[in-house]
């Protein structure tokens, strides 16, 4: 299990490894508040291309990042699609109200540059939110995540709550793996070609009560050698994953506390009191 | 070495959740830099008496205290769980459970962090536990790569910053093979001479903790403290078969042979003991009658042919051939990772071989399904929760039938012959969750049985339990394969369980069978036993220093303890 | 007043941090395994009992967290990319869910009774229906703009096969949980089942 998990456990070695949790956290947090604030693609687009300079500077095991790749993308391009087939005619409402039609099939199914243009921007923006992401889970452990959201005035318990999580998840797998299997010698079918979805449904719920037991029965044990430790005996703690802060992590400090003003003028001019709820629109 | 650390005073703990104490009547003293064994069957209060040093009782489970106990001066009653942690550390029995950091190093550095230590100084304060448990090449590894004895380490390490003075560890073999259950003892051995720390072990296993000296050995039972001295005195005593702890093997074959054991004769340690005044009995012992056991073997029932295995490039099994015959009691053992584990996946089809080929009943298993082969061969697991989906016993039991859409009245037999078999039948109605451990075990089998497979496969059937509840466990799985010829594969690194009671071992190392022979041949080949981190048996050693040929005088001890078992001793001579 | 805001909060001791720990893992492996997906960002999954389970044990908050965080490690280990509005809206409907012991029903001490499986249901609807109704499209609206049917049309999606799995299913386990543990707390041997 820990093998798919998309997110390593021991730090890797280029640039963006190297920085600390606290700036990677900070640096994901005000990049998402980015990506959420716009709908322009003189603000996304920058971001994507930087994104995806992170994802081939981290060395990443593509095999994997590949699958998800194309299941994000091909998702993401349903929903465009879906998106379309609601409204044909929704980029004229954000593009200035011009409704150039490129392709039209039916009365009502047509293809506007307009509504080209916003849904092109709008996967793009999915899209950039994702990649970012990856960038985010590929660049930082669990432990980091933890001193991380720690720096961010988290309470430490709940950032324990993301560590603690991340350790177990391959040991419930194999729980899980376990139960499924022992299961199945008793007769349970879980394959989609040989059982109905109801079925399956109902077999899988028989996995849940052993699973649910056996996965709380170790919370005792845990909790116990936790305590034996001194866990939860002061207010503040350190983290022995959180190296000090080098020069990238001072460079990405600046960056990021800009690109936060940067931020809070663009939410306050354009989401708050937009002149124009228009998004950006070349071809007008 | 005189001034105390631990002690108890008329002390006694009831938890809030039982209407009756846990503990009695505890007065003991544990003076600095003693190494002491607790001795004593589960529920005897071993544990409970040591959550009361560590602070865990009452803190994490709430009871009340009656009398006095004090560690370091600090009366537990008032003191914090944090304040004894700084004198105290334990190592936990469940080597995952307390492995929390995603790393050795976290892992180690965990108390640290939560003291609010900078990671300047935690850094050479982690990298010093960690030489001193030889883990210091390993910090940047995941929990996931490491054997049970290296996150045991770890768990030490763990535990050791600062002025910690006394450790305890908590049935720390339990969860080790043979091999890395030696390392464990001598790594503690080495902590209490070198670090100066007094060591406190809780333990049931007394001739694999014996390996190493100890001072003194306190044991318990029904929550009360039955003998507090030395060693020798206990051993030579019949205080141990009395309260349900094994005696060392080397120990049975004395008593067996009718030596009289005084205290004074070094009984604990079986290089140093003087064997001059037993020789001539143990030797007179050894050329007594005993009924060869002969087991009822059958026909061939499965056959595994140049088996390989991988999960991905790197094979799991290699070129693995054995047959197991109808009627047989077969040990499938070696270290984790070797294999064994991965054989019984394939046996009952749940990983298909890559190469080779597997045989039921003469015919090539590969056309039938999971469900198809599990009526041949059924696989009971470790843990009997991760089993068990019923509130009711009959329901868990008829569920693998009521699953292939037999009839009612089909069932009914059925399920009526399982749990007649298991010995549960007056009990159909009850509600799985009130029955003991063993009870569930049984309830597991039953639900396996009910399917009338020829060949169980149990994984650890005994983990975790001590003598008594082992026994009561393998006694039923041995009447089973008596009375209804069922055949029965171990997969185990209890070599206790494989001596006493399997007819054959299956020893995988790496990937292959090395041996594939009678236990007591496997237990006197030194090749094999280091291949498959096995350990020696006492009774090796006993039989060269008596100068017998340890393969015979293993199989003769076999022999005649299966004979004590079946029709109690034979009047002393 | 006090009480409520206790039972709501629940007791943050290590052993609460480490159940919401094992409850967020749950979530994140019945997410990646047990899961049947019905719509994009939608998947007809079992994860959902967790927040109930934690819920009965710790308080509606810890729920909220399990969910919460169960969520957001899914999507960080499903790869699927990082949804806040989802993560939100199961949080919520977790917390929702997680009420049981505001309304007597407690799991770990064996107690759940008809009343307690009619409450329940009634707050699965409900919990969906403000979740996914309510916080999720609005947060998905002002998060990446766009379409509110489709929105909520993928949120009724999720929302109706929630609360199918929810009640269906989860009405049966919480008895099943619930009658282990009863049985489980005073082990006398009933010797009048004995035949």
């Amino acid at each position: 299990m820990e093998n798919r998990l998309l997110i390593n456990l021991i730090p890797g070695d280029t640039f963006l490894h190297r920085l600390t949790g606290k700036t990677k956290v900070r640096t994901f947090i005000i990049l998402l508040v980015y990506i959420i604030m716009s709908f322009d693609i003189r603000l996304i687009m920058p971001l994507f291309i930087l994104s995806i300079i992170g994802l081939v500077s981290l060395r990443p095991n593509w095999k994997k990042v590949k699958y998800f790749i194309i299941v994000i993308t091909v998702v993401n391009l349903l929903n465009i699609v879906l998106f379309w087939l609601a409204d044909p005619d929704i980029g004229s409402y954000w593009c200035g109200g011009g409704n150039t039609v490129l392709v039209s099939l039916t009365e009502r199914l047509f293809l506007s540059a307009e509504t080209l243009w916003y849904l092109s921007v709008r996967f793009i923006k999915m899209i950039t939110s994702f990649m970012v992401s990856l960038v985010f889970i590929l660049s930082i452990t669990p432990s980091e995540m933890a001193a991380g959201l720690y720096s961010i005035k988290v309470p430490y318990k709940i950032c324990t709550i993301f560590s603690i999580a991340f350790r177990y998840i391959p040991d419930i797998a194999r729980d899980y793996n376990n139960i499924k299997v022992s299961l199945q010698t008793r007769g349970v079918e879980l394959d989609p070609k040989k059982a109905s979805l109801k079925s399956r449904l109902k077999q899988n719920a028989l996995i849940l009560v052993p699973l649910i037991i056996t996965s709380f029965e170790r919370v005792g044990n845990i909790s116990n050698a936790m305590d034996l430790r001194g866990y939860g005996r002061g207010k503040t703690r350190t983290y022995y994953s959180e190296h000090e802060e080098l020069k990238a992590d001072k460079v990405f400090k600046a960056i990021y506390i800009i690109l936060l003003l940067f931020c809070a003028y663009w939410i306050i001019t354009q989401n708050i009191m937009p002149q124009d709820f228009r998004m950006w629109y070349p071809f007008v | 070495m005189s001034t105390p650390i631990v002690e108890f005073k008329n002390f006694g703990f009831r938890y809030k959740t039982q209407t009756s104490p846990t503990l009695h009547d505890i007065n003991l003293t544990i003076h600095r830099g003693e190494k002491v064994l607790i001795l004593g069957p589960s529920g005897s209060g071993k544990s409970t008496l040591a959550n009361c040093i560590n602070g865990l009782n009452p803190f994490s489970y709430d009871g009340v205290i009656t009398g006095s106990c004090k560690v370091a001066g600090m009366e537990t009653k008032n003191a914090s769980i944090f304040a004894l942690s700084k004198v105290v550390g334990t190592v936990l029995q469940d080597s995952d459970a307390q492995f929390v950091g995603l790393s050795v190093g976290e892992d180690i550095a965990f108390a640290l962090e939560n003291q609010g230590i900078p990671r300047k100084e935690m850094l050479p304060m982690v990298d010093q536990a960690a030489r001193i448990v030889g883990m210091e090449d390993f910090l940047l590894h995941v929990p996931y790569d490491l054997s049970g004895g290296q996150k045991q380490k770890v768990a030490l390490a763990g535990v050791m910053h600062g002025d910690v003075e006394l450790l305890i560890f908590d049935e720390p073999l339990a969860s080790l093979d043979p091999r890395m259950g030696m390392t464990a003892v001598e790594l503690i051995d080495r902590i209490h001479r070198v670090q100066n720390k007094t060591i406190l072990i809780i333990e049931h296993r007394l001739e694999d903790v014996l390996h190493r000296h100890v001072d003194r050995i306190v044991l318990m039972n029904e929550g009360r403290i039955v003998y507090d001295g030395e060693p020798d005195r206990l051993l030579a005593s019949d205080l141990l078969t009395r309260h349900g702890i094994r005696e060392p093997l080397y120990i049975m074959a004395m008593k067996y042979a009718g030596c009289e054991l005084e205290p004074g004769q070094k009984l604990s340690d079986i290089h140093e003991l003087d064997l001059s005044p037993f020789e001539e009995k143990l030797k007179k012992q050894h050329l007594a009658k005993v009924d060869k056991y002969v087991p009822k073997i059958g026909e061939e029932i499965l056959k595994v042919e140049n088996v390989t295995f991988a999960y991905g490039k790197d094979p799991v099994l290699k070129d693995v051939s054995f047959t197991i015959k109808r009627g047989e009691k077969v040990a499938f053992v070696g270290k984790n990772g070797a294999g064994k584990s991965t054989m019984a996946k394939l046996i009952c089809g749940i990983e298909r071989p890559r190469e080779g080929r597997i045989m039921l009943n003469g015919a090539d298993y590969t056309s039938l399904s999971i469900k198809e082969i599990a009526e041949k061969v059924g696989y009971v697991m470790q843990n009997p929760n991760q089993m068990l989906v019923k509130d009711m016993i009959k329901d868990e039991v008829e569920l693998a039938m009521l699953l292939r859409g037999r009839s009612r009245k089909e069932i009914d037999e059925a399920v009526k012959k399982a749990l007649k078999m298991c010995g549960l039948w007056p009990m159909r109605n009850w509600p799985v969750s009130a029955v003991s451990y063993g009870q569930k075990k049984r309830v597991t089998i039953a639900s396996i049985l009910v399917l009338q497979p020829d060949i169980i496969i149990l994984d650890e059937p005994t983990a975790g339990q001590d003598f008594r509840h082992y026994t009561e466990i393998m006694e039923f799985l041995d009447e089973l394969n008596r009375e209804y010829g069922i055949t029965i594969v171990f997969i185990t690194h209890d070599m206790h369980l494989a001596i006493q009671y399997t007819d054959r071992a299956v020893v995988f190392a790496e990937g292959e069978v090395v041996a594939d022979d009678s236990v007591y041949k496997v237990l006197s080949d030194d090749q094999v036993i280091n291949r498959a981190n096995l350990k020696q048996t006492s009774l090796y050693t006993l039989a060269m220093r008596l100068g017998i040929e340890p393969e015979a005088y293993i199989e003769h001890f076999i022999n005649y303890e299966r004979m004590v078992r079946d029709h109690g001793k034979p009047a002393a001579d | 007043m006090n009480k409520v805001l206790k039972t709501l909060l629940g007791v943050w001791n290590t052993k609460t941090v480490v159940a919401i720990a094992i409850g967020a893992a749950l979530f994140g492996v019945l997410m990646n395994f047990g899961g049947i997906p019905i719509y994009t960002n939608t998947r007809l999954t079992t994860a959902m009992i967790v927040p109930v389970i934690v819920g009965s044990m710790f308080g509606p908050v810890p729920a909220f967290i399990a969910c919460f965080v169960g969520n957001t490690i899914a999507d960080l280990i499903g790869g699927w990319g990082y949804w806040f509005d989802w993560s939100i809206g199961n949080g919520v409907l977790g917390f929702i869910i997680g009420l049981l012991p505001l309304y007597g029903a407690k799991i770990n001490e064996g107690i759940f009774k008809p009343l307690h499986a009619v409450i329940y249901a009634i707050t699965c609807v409900v919990g969906n229906a403000f979740a996914f109704g309510v916080i999720t499209p609005l947060l998905t609206v002002a998060f990446y703009g766009g379409e509110l049917t489709i929105t909520f049309l993928q949120a009724f999606a999720g929302g109706i096969a929630n609360t199918a799995v929810l009640v269906i299913i989860g009405i049966p386990i919480l008895y099943a949980l619930a009658r282990r543990n009863a049985r489980g707390r005073n082990l006398v041997m009933e010797e009048e089942k004995e035949e």
